[in-house]
């Protein structure tokens, strides 16, 4: 408590000790601090994919709360903390929309359907922490726009359809603005491998 | 044997965005599992999507948000894992496990040398999933179809419009597509199909089949 809970921890690596920390001897003062930096973001990303407010505050809190059940299963070799963390609220905000279409889904049943077997990718994948700084290089040599665009990619089409009409451009734009700004991205992180 | 047909950078930037509906999140699972390269670029845009969630400007928690979640954190998890997945379809090769414990109703005879079998997804989702075997050297009839048809081949292989599908291969088939396809000669083939709307055969021969693949 106290100093260390005074900033949030704001680089891959403090995520990734903080998880760490939590992982090995569950250790709270480390989860909050995780709490404070990811729970309101979570929370604007499921605002964002179209859950209201009260739904996404409850996402945020689930999504945080896996994190500390889960965080033993968090390998720093094979995914960056923050790719992590999204997988996890990318997986509850499937679930919960699979919920609310009435599909009963069993507790780990997406995380399933998101567990590919086969053999570790070759050269492709990095090791987390390199990925994540790749990443965010890569995303740095885009645009505004492109980084928006991309960002767009992981909301429902319904919340496509909204932002293209707060940018006032129509749905066909987005999408196609998107598969410009992916091939970017590909490109860029092709290079840089 | 290298795999040659993938599919878009678009469908797999959904599945890691987890925005795909069910049907076409496991025609993309079936590939990857076939496919290094592809799990690559998922595994990237997880990367990304872990940049995006760090940089959303943060929306203001309730100020005893985690407090409430305080007396969970003592809770031991709950042990989802003493349930067993069924495998429904052991005959099958390259299916991920997900699907595998999905009900699968019996083959279906369908036309001469071609059998369905479908894959229940238990809701309601607007896409259906079979496995499609055909044959060695069959030709299946010339159809259209109204939605689009995610295929990824599991054993044999099939050529359409002169490109050779093999193990792995994932075919994206529009509407717009007229698609005439002959399943190699050396062994029958198995795929998974995910398909939205309906399929339309050609020719009156087609139509009078039209009641069977109707399924
Ligand atoms: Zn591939």
């Amino acid at each position: 408590m106290g100093l260390a809970m005074a900033g949030e921890p704001v680089t891959p690596q403090e995520w990734s000790q903080c998880l760490s920390a939590v992982a090995t001897h569950q250790d709270r003062a480390a989860f909050a601090r995780l709490f404070e930096y990811f729970a309101p973001r979570v929370k604007t990303f499921m605002r964002r994919s179209g859950a209201d407010d009260a739904a996404a505050e409850e996402l945020a809190q689930e999504t945080l709360l896996m994190v500390w059940r889960k965080a033993a299963q968090f390998d720093p070799a094979t995914a960056g903390a923050g790719a992590w963390i999204f997988t996890i609220a990318r997986n509850l905000r499937v679930d919960a929309l699979r919920r609310e279409r009435g599909v009963s889904a069993r507790a780990g049943d997406i995380d399933a359907e998101f567990l590919i077997d086969g053999a570790p990718t070759p050269d492709a994948v990095l090791a987390g922490q390199q990925a994540d700084a790749r990443v965010r290089a890569a995303l740095k040599e885009l645009s505004a726009e492109q980084k928006r665009v991309i960002e767009l990619s992981f909301y429902q089409e319904r919340a496509h359809g909204d932002i293209a009409a707060v940018l006032g451009i129509p749905l066909g734009t987005v999408k196609s603005r998107l598969r410009l700004a992916m091939s970017k991205l590909r490109i860029l992180l092709d290079d840089l491998s | 044997m290298s795999i040659q047909h993938h599919p878009s950078e678009e469908l797999l930037t959904a599945f890691a965005a987890g925005t795909l509906d069910r049907g076409q999140h496991i025609a993309a699972a079936t590939h990857l599992g076939h496919c290094p390269a592809c799990r690559g670029w998922v595994k990237s845009v997880e990367n990304v999507g872990g940049a995006v969630l760090a940089e959303l400007p943060p929306a203001p928690m309730a100020p005893d948000a985690l407090s409430r979640i305080a007396p969970r954190l003592a809770e031991a998890p709950h042990q989802s894992a003493s349930r067993r997945d069924g495998d429904s379809l052991p005959d099958v090769p390259g299916l991920p496990a997900f699907v595998r414990a999905l009900p699968a109703e019996p083959w279906v005879w369908v036309a001469p040398s071609l059998h369905v079998r479908r894959i229940e997804l238990g809701g309601t989702s607007p896409t259906r999933v079979f496995l499609l075997k055909s044959g060695p050297g069959t030709k299946l009839l010339p159809h259209t179809h109204t939605g689009f048809e995610l295929t990824c081949v599991l054993t044999g292989s099939f050529t359409h419009d002169n490109r050779r599908y093999a193990v792995g291969d994932f075919d994206m088939g529009t509407p717009e597509d007229e698609h005439e396809i002959e399943i190699g000669t050396d062994e029958a083939c198995i795929s998974l199909v995910a398909m939205q709307g309906t399929l339309r055969l050609k020719g009156v021969f087609g139509r009078l089949l039209q009641p069977l693949i109707s399924f």
